[in-house]
């Protein structure tokens, strides 16, 4: 079956195994495949870095959760949706949580006929977030690097009487024979300019 | 003046530096407000700040920078939060494995907490040049005082926190753990989790934060916005109580210690607890002796009130780190999350209190002392490892 192939990875936190077990069954049920069911302290950082889950889901309460924003905070460890349950989240707690705009879900108490809504929305979720995020991000390097060229430029030209082609073309020379980025010879240049003038 | 709520949840995480908050329990202090609180242990900081957001908590010990980045959306939530009130300066320290300490030590020239990190970065570099796996450091949470003093203290050695050595983070109490199970070399976090590794023979403490930022700023009283507006005549009757709590510890700081331990507030024997605060924790290579003052100062030189300027250079650590744009007001963030101007209102009646909000950090090597409203007020030295300086940007609102 296709199908099996493509199901979702999911790796479990939970202190608790009796409800672990449960919440195990419940996304087995809805062909998940759980990859790892793990208590508090067992090197979470770790384990997600070796398994590479495509969700993770965590009691709210677990003292892991510290670790997983650290994670998530990084670019260089892929982000990934997390879930998380608590048994005392009322509907109005949720509901204030999601505008507050919560990346994951907090679920109260484990239902598990609900299991499968809230993965699937949580995943959809973090996905058209993870976009926006990523749009945005270009959007304003580009700016950035914009900026930092066009200083760089204005100073050889004042500095060095350059005319802008001049400049410029005394700039991309030198992030060809460096390798470098147009924006991280600009960087450079104004480094430089800085230090003489200081 | 009327309560607008009188039954209060405040969260905790077990560290020493949540005193204030036991003390004004167990002393009665928030009684004599009209309070009756609950202390509630948690277990992450993630888990303060969602429950505050979502209402559950009502205020809590919080990470500053954590206020700051929830205030901005970072982490997935976004709430606008607040603070009016420190609960403390210093209370950080940097331990290192015994292994690791041992390495240090044959490249040390002295005791300085600068030369600490320069011996630091020749192992590391070295690691680099043998093709070794980098060291692994934890802090306790991507937005807090621990992660920006430990990136600090590197980069004054010119190593680069993002591409030498890998940072993860722990919960506090599970640090001590990991670095009995080799999973970490080295951790920054606050007591008494470095008094317990090194209590258990586990590791040295290499470093206070107070060596890298003299008197920074820790934990503080946090809660959101919304709260705040809701309940502002409750919100007063808490830092009055917490600010009583601080005076207290101030003057009987091993009864509060005793108060922690027999609360069961934080499960370590009392003399770890004590350790820091009798000059008894061995610190830097040389494993000297440090004063009390660099591991806790709870209301002395003003430690309670929320300094815009510190806000700031917390934003610029963040914006330096890359987990903020660069084009963020800094200003106008640091002036809507730290309210200076509340705890102006809430104690101005009582004492004297600094003429500005802000201060250029970074100056003074001894206590100083700054024009008040009602005279001069006494702050602590506040250098910065290597020197820096830091000037507060002013908000142009």
């Amino acid at each position: 079956m296709t199908a099996k192939s493509k199901a979702l990875t999911v790796m479990l936190v939970d202190d608790q195994p009796a409800r672990a077990a449960l919440l195990e069954q419940a996304l087995l049920d809805h062909s998940y495949k759980v990859i790892a069911r793990l208590s508090s302290a067992e090197g979470l950082a770790g384990q997600v870095a070796r398994l590479q889950p495509d969700v993770i889901i965590i009691d709210i309460e677990s003292p892991d959760r510290d670790t997983l924003e650290h994670m998530t905070s990084l670019h260089r460890d892929n982000p990934r949706p997390v879930v998380m349950f608590s048994e005392e989240g009322d509907t109005k707690a949720i509901e204030r949580a999601m505008r507050a705009g919560v990346s994951a879900y907090i679920v109260d108490g484990l239902n598990p006929a609900r299991v499968k809504t809230i993965v699937d929305v949580a995943v959809a979720r973090f996905r058209e977030y993870q976009a926006l995020r990523r749009e945005l991000e270009e959007t304003r390097t580009q700016l950035a690097d914009r900026k930092q060229i066009d200083r760089a430029k204005g100073l050889l030209m004042k500095q060095r009487g350059l005319d802008e082609q001049q400049a410029y073309n005394a700039m991309r020379k030198m992030a060809m024979d460096r390798g470098q980025r147009l924006a991280e010879v600009a960087g450079n240049i104004i480094a430089v300019f800085e230090l003489l003038d200081n | 003046m009327t309560l607008e709520k009188t039954t209060l949840r405040l969260g905790y995480i077990p560290l020493t530096d949540c005193l204030p908050l036991v003390v004004a329990q167990e002393q009665g202090f928030f009684a004599a407000h009209g309070l009756t609180v609950e202390l509630c242990c948690e277990a992450s900081w993630a888990n303060i700040r969602d429950k505050l957001i979502v209402g559950h908590l009502d205020g809590a010990q919080v990470l500053a920078p954590m206020l700051l980045a929830a205030s901005l959306g970072l982490g997935g939530l976004r709430k606008p939060m607040l603070t009016a009130f420190s609960l403390g300066l210093n209370g950080n320290g940097i331990t290192v494995s015994n292994r690791l300490f041992a390495e240090l030590r044959q490249h040390s020239v002295s005791d300085s907490a600068l030369d600490a990190a320069q011996a630091l970065a020749t192992v590391v570099h070295s690691r680099t040049a043998n093709d070794q796996d980098p060291l692994v450091i934890a802090t306790v949470f991507p937005f807090s005082s621990h992660n920006y003093l430990l990136r600090y203290w590197l980069s004054a050695a010119g190593i680069d926190p993002t591409r030498d050595i890998k940072l993860v983070a722990l919960p506090p109490q599970q640090m001590v753990d990991n670095l009995r199970l080799e999973h970490i070399d080295a951790f920054c976090v606050g007591e008494p989790w470095n008094s317990c590794a090194v209590a258990m023979g586990l590791g040295r403490c290499l470093v206070t934060g107070y060596e890298i930022w003299q008197n920074g700023p820790e934990k503080v009283f946090g809660v959101t916005e919304q709260w705040h507006e809701e309940n502002p005549n409750t919100h007063a009757a808490v830092l009055r109580a917490l600010d009583q709590a601080a005076a207290w510890i101030e003057n009987n700081l091993s009864a509060a210690l005793q108060l922690l331990d027999r609360g069961h507030y934080v499960e370590v024997p009392l003399e770890w607890l004590a350790q820091p605060l009798t000059g008894d924790l061995r610190v830097g290579l040389a494993q000297n002796r440090r004063d009390a003052e660099s591991f806790h100062v709870f209301h002395r030189y003003m430690a309670n009130f929320p300094w815009r300027s510190q806000a700031q250079w917390f934003l610029q650590q963040m914006q330096r780190w890359r987990q903020i744009p660069a084009d963020t007001d800094i200003a106008a963030v640091a002036a809507r999350v730290y309210r200076a101007d509340f705890y102006r209102d809430v104690f101005e009646s009582t004492r004297s209190l600094p003429l500005l909000d802000m201060k250029p950090e970074g100056e003074h090597e001894s206590a100083w002392t700054m024009a008040g409203t009602k005279g001069d007020v006494t702050i602590g030295p506040d250098r910065f490892i290597g020197g820096a300086i830091f000037q507060p940007l002013q908000s142009d609102s």
